[in-house]
């Protein structure tokens, strides 16, 4: 175990593995972290998506969406040695920060990543233990590889532990 | 001759120029109606025109976590995009201090009065902006009623990269910052335009599409 070591950063549209240490994300708003654990091995991986589903013909950026995403974290974990009937999940995001009257989809986008999610880990047969998801305010997600618990910041509320 | 859409990638220098003279005029017209509304002087900084990659913008603005006020208003009609009024509490402390003669130590302390004078200020920046670019461009729009949130400016940026995510893996943004009686307060205005609405709006500026 590393105790105060800075954890490993995932960006926008990105994932990293750690096996053991923790884990970061920022500032998901309508995005969605989704954190995928085999707590055998204390192997967690963390993917920052950004859109339900991935339509793109060249599928260049897997990682910006949920299902192409999801799926591809869950190989590379894998390749870790990682048993997928052991892998569970944990998810934060999917906000809506701004309420827009009027024509268009604009703000629709967390509801439908949070609906997306559910709907791929269920595919792949993922349980997924907790969530703190919708809501309008952005989270940062934090995930220990060594305990398994997911730690979720927001402006002006305080720390919540899933 | 079918027209080939650019990506914001894609883009020439002239049109670069074209799209950052168009942020010089319509940032310019939003500083003189703060300048109008604060009674005092505004003037804007250089120009930018920035493609950026998701990462990157959250770099350039300052890091995902910091906490500031935005204002947002859809634009559609001709074309589609967002606009982003972007004020942190220095920004919001002047106008504070102008329009309602009081100063905040942290957001937390905005009422209601307060988040309607940033709704307003963000409000009137942005359609005098885009008032500007549709007489430029010979265009019409509409703009939605602008929404406000006080929260970390990653998530705040990612709402117009969510939004043409599905076309592109950049965003880009037109806008400046604004100088206040000489003194440069980080205020910045930014237009996202999705990307068939970027080739729209320079060919009706005339910008030759190579």
């Amino acid at each position: 175990m590393i105790n105060g070591s800075k954890p490993v950063v995932v960006g926008i549209a990105d994932m990293k593995i750690i096996s053991g240490g923790k884990i970061i994300t920022y500032a998901l708003g309508s995005c969605i972290g989704i954190c995928l654990y085999d707590s055998k091995l204390k192997l967690a991986a963390l993917v920052h998506i950004m859109l339900p589903l991935n339509m793109e013909t060249g599928r260049k950026n897997p990682l910006k969406y949920a299902d192409t995403g999801i799926r591809e974290t869950l190989k590379a974990m894998q390749l870790k040695g990682a048993m997928k009937s052991r892998i569970t999940a944990k998810a934060a995001g999917g906000a809506k920060m701004f309420e827009v009257s009027g024509k268009g989809s604009l703000g629709n986008i967390g509801q439908r990543n949070i609906e997306s999610v559910h709907a791929i880990l269920k595919m792949e047969g993922i349980r997924l233990l907790a969530e703190d998801v919708g809501g309008s305010v952005a989270r940062t997600l934090t995930f220990d590889a060594d305990t398994g618990q997911a730690i979720i910041q927001s402006y002006g509320k305080p720390l919540k532990t899933i | 001759m079918a027209m080939k859409v650019k990506n914001y990638d894609e883009l020439s220098d002239i049109e670069i120029d074209t799209l950052r003279e168009i942020g010089s005029i319509g940032t310019g017209n939003a500083a003189t109606s703060l300048s109008q509304m604060l009674g005092c002087e505004v003037r804007i900084t250089l120009p930018e025109v920035r493609i950026m990659g998701y990462n990157e913008a959250i770099d350039w603005i300052g890091g995902p976590e910091a906490i500031t006020a935005g204002v947002l208003v859809g634009i559609s009609g001709e074309i589609n995009g967002i606009m982003l009024s972007v004020q942190p509490l220095e920004f919001v402390n002047l106008i504070m201090s102008h329009m309602l003669d009081k100063e905040l130590t942290s957001y937390e302390q905005m009422e209601d009065l307060e988040r309607s004078a940033l709704i307003e200020i963000g409000n009137i920046m942005i359609s005098t902006f885009i008032n500007a670019l549709s007489g430029l461009a010979g265009i019409s729009v509409e703009l939605s009623v602008p929404s406000m949130t006080v929260d970390m400016q990653g998530a705040i940026l990612a709402v117009p990269m969510a939004e043409y995510g599905g076309q592109t893996d950049y965003l880009m943004t037109i806008g400046s910052n604004f100088m206040i009686n000489n003194h440069k307060v980080p205020c910045r205005l930014l237009l996202s335009p999705d990307v068939r609405s970027l080739n729209y709006l320079l060919r009706k500026l005339g910008v030759e599409n190579d």
